[in-house]
């Protein structure tokens, strides 16, 4: 059977595992924050018999079981049930749209960072120990030190208030789409961008360095291949594979890190969202955006890994020596 | 027109480091003629490989060099990164020691071997592929049209060799250099590689520049010998005059240390050379042997300097023509007196019909059947090619792996299952030696604690001084010293750390020691030493050895028996003089063929075994060795398996060929 087929079949079916284990803790976790749902409905003025009779309407009193798999059963019908805060309103209704503004966030972050990281990775593994790797390993260091929300400020400050060429916050105004306001997706995409570059293309120079080392690589200097060469066709493929991972990996953390990043700059997302939902007790809007998040998380390290195996032949091609 | 290819005058390479400025190559002079072949050999650490790159003008950054190397009359020395471009691969071919390393891992080989005649000759990518598929064939591949589309990992070791060779003659170089092309394989591949380089080497009129440490290779394929030690050529000449006139201290001590034919423990102690390759300063001037030479005196060092030994022959040593320097090239050998008291034998291990299978769905038969009982106090040598099933055997003996089926019987107990469930007495009885002991000691302990550490849990000797005490004599057994106490491994070269490997082992008086090719990750100066040491001790305390090894001449020297595998089933076993002058199974004669000879009198009628092993996922039927027997006498060897023939009682093998005089 095609080997990478095997691969995706099995990922698959580790995938359906992780998303039931990890549906449970979610809900055990949110099930042990402090508060409880039906005061926070009613507020604190609410009288214990209202708190009571809502908790019995809403089977706040069943067993935590029962609870579970009512909410479970709600999910896979697509039912992520309604948001208590706004409330009554079902989740589904607000929380894709934000889902999108997310996505096309990551994506626009995506497109600056991993073909800019890995360009500079691989000058910095070509140019090992020479003054151009210094600045790009300092610039990269420096950038990776800074969290979002101070590499944010930065950003705020400089094109915002002093050169006034961005929007301050990237909020979308009533009745427009983020379509029409594009420019607002610069700066946090930048700040995104500060923090993966300096991890990725330290990776990426690494394993530069360690492929520009190896016997291979010398075998193809002594076949007398120019340099260019030898780097563009023998060393860059060997090179890029390791960085693919390591994207991936970080796709699923990259949709954790949105959550600073879009509450920083007032962006209408899924992070802002969750962040509303945790600071309200909101606990349907948590728990649907925890599962979503691990969704993206366990679906971006699947497709990395078929895309390894498909592009690695050690992997696709099996057989030979052992 | 000139008949010298390659000249190299007084080549200089020093490496800048923190410790300061070290010499790698110094001030070394060589002439390589047309269709000539040079073999350098020396130990490791002797710059021979630096050498080899430096003719190809690809050094590492922090390397200065200095000196002439005159190519066709030009010098590569003034040559730009480019202008080496059109040289290397072209001119001037290099092959190296280990191929799947060598080979792209994410290119087909077919890519790997067009873009050769793509770059250097503006081939299109057609004809590219037809002179790569005709180099291919040239070095006797198998379809090579398949090949070309596979991945270097899809093939074995042996043609990855090939192709890495097939890949330099592309262009039909004036000069291939090989650095220890074959010293990663198997002797028969071995064997098999040395022919075709010593066949293309007249049919394309190259010269070869040829480096190993091992004499036997060199023998093989060069005319000229070029002996390098610490930077330096210390001597150079013929072949036939550096082998039957070794006059430098070295050259003699290099070819003394090898066990070889004939050397067998019994009759003689293995030369070594004390102390080990140091690097050396660029300001240090003078004899670099001199710390290791046991024929120096007060002289030598003032008159340091090359010499003339005959014509064409010299060597860089005052006292080359000295008479009193003992140990010249087997007419004179410490003959080692032993006294063999008649021992009483008795059956320490027991393997009756042992199996292992790995994995579940792909299945790898690697043992299959293994029936032989080890006496005790005796070492039993178990050889044969890599993926014979001798390693495993010796892990399920050591307990690492448990086997599939079958039994292993040690001491009246049963061991068959893994260490876990062993009493503590038999996991102290049974020890086990690594090949690599640089990745076998835990790098973060101490040598005390490596060897502590099996006297606390199994001798329950708690009290520290106690142990310290033990430790130390331990140490002193292996030729060590107290002051060894607190180093690391990776403060130790890689003879001491093997013999803190053998202390460890030692250390809980075991009765049974499974030695899994302790000696082939080291130089043969350091390979002399544990042999002897490893004799030594098993002659004092007549521990038992389970010594496995690929290399015919170091189980020759150390065994009393031999138990020859193949495709995880034994070949032949016998008692060592048995096995070793009556080969009766061809698979053994094979072996014994392969061998590359040190004396280059003897002449050896080659036989040379083509493929592989069989695949060790089908289920053996018939003969495992019928594809690549050169005796195979008809059907009934693919069909059935082979019956024992009993030739005396000590020896047996598995052939149809009932009678072996035939």
């Amino acid at each position: 059977m095609n080997r990478t087929l095997t691969i995706i079949v099995k990922r698959l079916g580790s995938l359906l595992v992780t998303l039931a284990v990890m549906s449970f803790i979610i809900f055990m976790l949110v099930e042990i924050m402090p508060g409880d749902v039906a005061q926070m409905i009613l507020g604190q003025s609410a009288t214990d018999e209202a708190v009571a009779a809502l908790r019995e309407a809403r089977g706040l009193n069943d067993p935590v079981f029962q609870r579970y798999f009512r909410w479970v059963g709600g999910v896979l019908t697509g039912d992520l049930g309604d948001s208590i805060y706004m409330q009554g309103v079902s989740i589904n209704s607000i929380l894709w749209r934000r889902v999108g503004h997310s996505m096309i966030l990551a994506l626009t972050a995506f497109i600056i960072f991993v073909p800019l990281s890995m360009f500079f990775g691989v000058l910095a593994g070509v140019k090992e120990n020479k003054t151009t790797d210094s600045i790009i390993s300092f610039f990269g260091l420096a950038t990776m030190a800074l969290p979002e929300f101070v590499s944010g400020v930065f950003l705020i400050t400089i094109f915002g208030v002093q050169l006034k060429w961005l929007p301050i916050v990237s909020v979308i105004p009533i009745g427009e789409s983020l379509f029409t306001n594009l420019e607002i997706l610069i700066m946090p995409a930048l700040s995104v961008t500060f923090v993966m570059f300096g991890y990725i293309s330290r990776m990426q120079r690494s394993s530069m360095i360690q492929v520009m080392h190896s016997d291979y690589v010398r075998a193809a200097v002594l076949k007398g291949m120019p340099r260019k060469y030898v780097i563009l066709r023998h060393a860059m493929k060997n090179a890029l594979l390791p960085t693919i991972t390591i994207i991936g990996m970080n796709m699923g953390w990259l949709f954790g890190g949105l959550v600073v990043v879009e509450t920083l700059f007032g962006f209408p997302g899924m992070g802002s969202l969750l962040m509303t939902a945790i600071k309200t007790r909101d606990v349907p809007l948590i728990e649907a955006c925890v599962l979503l998040i691990t969704v993206i998380f366990s679906l971006s390290t699947m497709f990395t890994d078929v895309l390894y195996s498909y592009l690695n032949p050690r992997v696709r091609l099996q057989g030979g020596q052992k | 027109m000139n008949d010298n290819i390659l000249e190299i005058q007084n080549l200089n390479v020093q490496f800048k480091t923190f410790e300061g400025k070290f010499s790698a190559v110094r001030d070394v002079s060589l002439t390589l003629k047309r269709n000539e072949s040079i073999g350098i050999i020396g130990e490791s650490g002797c710059g021979k490989s630096t050498l080899a790159f430096s003719i190809m003008r690809y050094l590492a950054s922090n390397a200065e060099m200095d000196g002439v190397l005159n190519f066709n009359g030009k010098d590569l020395m003034e040559n730009t990164e480019s202008e080496m471009d059109k040289i290397r691969g072209n001119r001037i071919a290099m092959v190296f020691q280990n191929p799947s390393t060598s080979l792209n891992p994410s290119l087909t080989i077919g890519f790997q071997l067009d873009e050769v005649g793509i770059m250097h000759q503006k081939l299109s990518k057609k004809d590219a592929r037809k002179a790569s598929i005709a180099a291919l064939e040239l070095m006797n591949i198998g379809d090579p049209k398949g090949t070309a589309k596979r991945y270097p990992h899809q093939i074995s070791g042996g043609i990855q060799q090939r192709i890495c060779i097939a890949m330099a003659i592309l262009c039909k170089p004036d000069v291939m250099i090989l650095d220890e092309p074959t010293t990663a394989l198997d002797v028969t591949t071995e064997a098999v590689i040395l022919d075709s380089i010593k066949d293309l080497k007249d049919k394309l009129d190259m010269s070869l520049i040829y480096i190993s440490h091992d004499m036997g290779v060199i023998n093989k394929v060069s005319e000229q010998i070029v002996v390098m030690y610490n930077g330096e050529v210390v001597e150079q000449g013929p072949k036939t005059k550096i082998f039957e006139n070794p006059s430098h201290p070295y050259t003699r001590a290099l070819i003394n240390c090898m066990p070889r034919g004939g050397v067998v423990k019994e009759n003689t102690k293995l030369n070594t050379i004390k102390g080990y390759v140091r690097r050396r300063g660029i300001i240090e001037s003078g004899c670099p042997y001199v710390d290791r030479c046991d024929a120096r005196n007060d002289t030598c060092e003032a008159k340091y300097g090359m010499r003339m030994i005959e014509e064409s022959h010299t060597a860089a040593c005052d006292r080359a023509y000295a008479e009193d320097i003992e140990d010249t090239i087997i007419k004179k050998r410490k003959p080692r007196v032993r006294i063999e008291q008649p021992k009483e034998l008795h059956t320490v291990l027991e393997l009756e019909d042992l199996h292992k299978v790995y994995g579940s769905r792909r299945k790898i038969y690697a043992v299959n059947g293994v029936d032989v009982a080890v006496n005790g106090g005796t070492v039993i040598g178990i050889v044969g090619e890599s993926g014979c099933g001798k390693s495993t055997t010796g892990h399920m003996v050591a307990g690492l792996h448990k086997p599939t089926k079958g039994k292993m019987i040690f001491n009246d107990t049963d061991i068959t299952s893994g260490w876990r469930k062993r009493s503590p007495e038999t996991l102290k009885d049974i020890q086990l030696i690594f090949q690599n002991p640089g990745r076998s000691l835990n790098p973060s302990h101490t040598v005390e604690q490596i060897i502590g550490r099996p006297m606390q849990r199994l001798l329950h000797i708690n009290s520290k001084e106690e142990r310290r005490k033990k430790i130390i004599s331990m140490l002193h057994k292996v030729d060590l010293g107290g002051e060894y106490l607190a180093k690391k491994p990776n403060q130790l070269s890689g003879g001491e750390q093997q013999r803190v490997a053998i202390a460890r082992a030692l250390s809980i008086s075991p009765k049974l020691i499974v030695c899994d090719e302790p000696t082939s990750a080291l130089d043969v100066s350091v390979q002399a030493s544990v042999l002897n040491l490893l004799n030594d001790l098993q002659h004092d305390s007549e521990v038992t050895y389970f010594f496995i090894s690929h290399d015919l001449n170091v189980v020759n020297y150390i065994s009393d028996t031999i138990m020859v595998m193949y495709a995880g089933k034994i070949c032949e076993y016998g008692k060592r003089d048995e096995v070793m002058s009556k080969p009766f199974h061809p698979y053994t004669e094979a072996l014994l063929s392969a061998m590359p000879e040190v004396d280059p009198t003897k002449q050896k009628d080659p036989i040379r075994l083509e493929g592989g092993l069989p695949d060790p996922a089908k289920k053996p039927k018939g003969c495992p060795f019928a594809g690549r027997c050169h005796k195979q006498v008809g059907k009934i060897c693919e069909e059935q398996y082979p019956p024992m023939v009993k030739f005396s009682d000590t020896h047996y093998y598995n052939c149809h060929i009932a009678n072996p005089e035939m």
